[in-house]
């Protein structure tokens, strides 16, 4: 603070007040702070542009009845009520859950046993990695358009099933199918990912751990359940919390699966394919009834927040001394520091 | 470059960018504002390359008028007039808008010009009647100008027709199949008799639009009433049902991998759809080639997609706007828009043009316009309300359930009018 950087400033600036840092509000003070805030205000210029604004404007919108051009009409909270009698909203909540519990708890698992096997001595575990992260950044339009003739009556899915001699499933046409359809592209997306999260968290267990685990005679699955596990659970519930909150926002996965350029095929046959965010895009930005939808983003926050919550609870579980989050890592950290 | 340069330079196109969108307000609204030239928002495909080419170095006739086209994508064009006449700042001048869109922006009909004010009775003469009519909004003013035309046709397999012992000649089968009733029962021939035992239909979502797109009444009137609970919508429907009952729709979605398949391998018999499909069908079947044929669609011809061109009220010079619009869809530029882009005129004098009468192999020579063009003559007129999507998603969704996954008919339509009804109620429709 006493290193002022602009030279044309300290002479002004040290006449006034020799103590600079008791008064920061003075104009001297406030031109030091300038150029700093200078630096960092493309962030919340943006920020309040493209975020802050449009959430406190939505909370606005979903009070109103509009179209997005003519005049908005105040209609209180109509549109909650609304909403709430919308059989087609609670049936694409329903949906939403159903997906999001055949694709994320299949897929936390797929990626946990991934992450081990990365961890262990493989060769070429860079190339591995690479290769699971390639799903995540590829464009999913493009990855929906193969995954279409893979789902198809008589595409790969089936045929590999009468290889084995099943029968060929209905993966686009019947509700299962639907949902698991969504939920294998979910996966296949998100597998990657997780796994390297859950990977960076094994490689912050210090070593130590698991020369003891073998010296005590443990074999890797007890390794896995007794050491890994429960020092990677502040990790697990950041891919929890995550998966969660993305999983709850499912959105194009069902909606280019099902492209058609007839409405009626928007979330697929009964609409088994129809997920909250999906609903919203179809009332707010198909039919212009941006009030509906505002109201429907604030319903599927306060879903998705009282689901972040109950995560927590569920992984963190009561155990004072495992802290959950951040700041329990950061403490477990420092303690072996520490030590 | 320097890093600091580097830093510079970004601040300064964010600031730039930032400035940009204060100052806009100001401005006059127009996303040409300060330019030489007028804007114009359209898709890829829906306007001649060539003419807008000729149209930015300035448009003939019209001395100093030059005109800048820019592509949105078809999917996004819609919400980016919607946004920008929202927020009143870089409204193009000029743009296109899908058939079924124009009636969304009846409500706020205002943003965009009468065109009768600009003189379009005078070119009345030129445009198809019902095209011209389906311009205005109930209030009565014109807020679209003709663009291009969607008119109908039954497509059929003529070899499955005739190993089945139908008639197969493009006059005899508009003869023998002259309604719904008798096409579903050609269906039931192709099916017991036909080579591959053929479906009559990909899905009978397609024989409802067409159905519909036959009456003049939709699904809301234009008192903002709800009448797809009427008979014209349930004739629709229960002839829909009828061909799924009877085993005639092989339940494929269009555009899907299974529909290619079966198109190409001659399981499906017939499509009911508009000129436009044409490329389509040639993309997806291209060994069929040949085979095909086109006639009279069974209960008459209609209109199914095409496009206006609209001028918004921030366009900065009305009477330039206009005389784009009436050199770019005149029935000459019209006749070459389709010749370099397929865009089928809404002008009739094109359609005795030698240039449209070109024998195609893909029908077995015969020549498309010779069904076109009646048909795009014949079509009806139809009131589109700014609801009907809210209103048909429900009846196009049920139908997809009874033909998908089995669902009861008479439940799925008591099931889709219930919802309709409760959609409407929201949007201030009885």
């Amino acid at each position: 603070m006493a290193t002022v950087l602009d030279p044309a400033d300290a002479p002004a600036a040290n006449e006034k007040q020799p103590a600079g840092r008791t008064k920061p509000t003075t104009p001297g003070g406030r031109r030091r702070h300038f150029p700093p805030l200078l630096a960092i205000s493309p962030f919340y210029v943006l920020f309040a542009a493209f975020g802050a604004f449009p959430i406190v404007f939505s909370v606005y919108l979903s009070f109103q009845d509009w179209d997005g051009i003519g005049d908005m009409r105040y209609v209180g909270l109509k549109q909650y009520g609304w909403l709430l009698q919308d059989s087609v909203f609670w049936h694409s909540v329903l949906n939403t859950f159903e997906i999001w519990f055949l694709s994320t708890v299949p897929m936390l698992f797929l990626a946990l046993v991934l992450a081990f096997l990365l961890h262990s001595q493989v060769r070429f575990s860079g190339a591995y990695r690479v290769a699971y992260f390639i799903p995540n950044v590829t464009s999913m339009v493009a990855m929906t358009v193969v995954f279409g003739s893979v789902f198809a009556q008589a595409g790969l899915a089936n045929s590999a099933l009468r290889v084995i001699g099943l029968d060929g499933v209905g993966w686009l046409s019947s509700e299962w199918g639907i949902k698991s359809s969504v939920s294998l592209m979910i996966i296949w997306r998100w597998v990657g990912y997780n796994a390297l999260i859950f990977l960076a968290g094994l490689q912050a267990i210090p070593t130590e751990h698991f020369e003891a685990a073998r010296v005590d005679g443990a074999n890797s699955r007890q390794t896995l359940f007794r050491v890994v596990l429960p020092q990677l659970r502040p990790v697990v519930l950041f891919a929890a919390v995550t998966s969660t909150i993305n999983g709850l926002q499912i959105f194009t996965e069902s909606q280019v699966l099902f492209q058609s350029t007839d409405v009626g095929t928007t979330g697929g046959p009964g609409q088994e394919g129809m997920t909250i965010v999906l609903y919203l895009w179809q009332k707010a930005f198909k039919e212009h009834q941006f009030g509906y939808g505002a109201a429907m983003g604030w319903v599927l926050f306060a879903i998705i927040a009282v689901f972040t919550v109950i995560n927590w609870r569920l992984v963190a579980g009561s155990d004072d001394d495992r802290r959950p989050g951040i700041a329990g890592l950061l403490r477990r950290k420092g303690a072996r520091r520490g030590r | 470059m320097s890093r600091r340069r580097f830093l510079g330079a970004c601040l300064g196109g964010a600031g730039a960018g930032l400035l940009g969108l204060t100052g806009c307000g100001s401005a006059e609204g127009s996303a040409s504002a300060g330019t030489d030239h007028l804007s114009l928002w359209y898709w890829k495909g829906s306007l001649s390359d060539k003419l807008l080419a000729t149209a930015r170095r300035g448009v003939p006739g019209v001395p100093g008028l030059k005109v800048r086209g820019s592509q949105i994508p078809d999917g996004d064009i819609d919400s980016k007039v919607r946004t920008s006449l929202a927020a009143r700042a870089y409204v193009p001048d000029v743009t296109v808008v899908n058939n079924d869109n124009l009636a969304t922006f009846f409500p706020d009909e205002n943003e965009f010009l009468d065109l009768r004010e600009l003189g379009a009775q005078s070119v009345r003469d030129q445009y198809l009647e019902w095209k011209w009519k389906a311009c205005f909004t109930p209030t009565g003013r014109m807020i679209g100008f003709p663009l291009d035309a969607g008119p109908t046709a039954l497509y059929y397999r003529r070899d499955l027709f005739r190993e089945a012992g139908l008639a197969h000649e493009p006059a005899d089968v508009a003869e023998e199949i002259p309604t719904w009733e008798k096409f579903i029962a050609a269906g039931r021939t192709l099916r017991a008799k036909g080579p591959g035992k053929p479906y009559l239909v990909s899905n009978i979502g397609n024989v409802f639009q067409q159905v519909l797109l036959q009456s003049p009444k939709q699904f809301v009137d234009a008192d903002n009433r709800f009448i797809g609970d009427q008979e014209h919508i349930r004739r629709a429907w229960d002839l829909s049902v009828d061909i799924l009952r009877q085993g005639l729709s092989a339940r494929i979605t269009d555009g899907t991998p299974d529909f290619n398949a079966a198109m190409s391998g001659g399981r499906i018999a017939t499509m009911t759809t508009a000129v436009w499909a044409i490329n389509g069908l040639k993309d997806t079947a291209p060994k069929t080639s040949g085979s095909w044929r086109l006639t009279t669609m069974p209960d008459g011809p209609a209109n199914y997609g095409g496009s206006y061109m609209t001028l918004t009220r921030y366009c900065r010079d009305p009477e330039a706007g206009f005389a784009f619009l009436k050199w770019l869809l005149s029935p000459a530029n019209q006749l070459e828009s389709y010749q370099e882009m397929a865009l089928f005129p809404t002008t009739p004098a094109a359609y005795a043009d030698p240039a449209m009468h070109k024998p195609d192999p893909f029908f077995g020579g015969q020549q498309p316009i010779d069904v076109f063009g009646p048909a795009a003559e014949k079509a009806p007129v139809v009131y589109f309300s700014p609801y009907e999507e809210s209103a048909n998603t429900p009846f196009f969704q049920e139908l997809t359930n009874v033909e998908m996954l089995g669902k009861n008919p008479d439940r799925a339509w008591r099931d889709a009018v219930n919802t309709a009804e409760t959609t409407l109620s929201r949007v201030g429709v009885s």
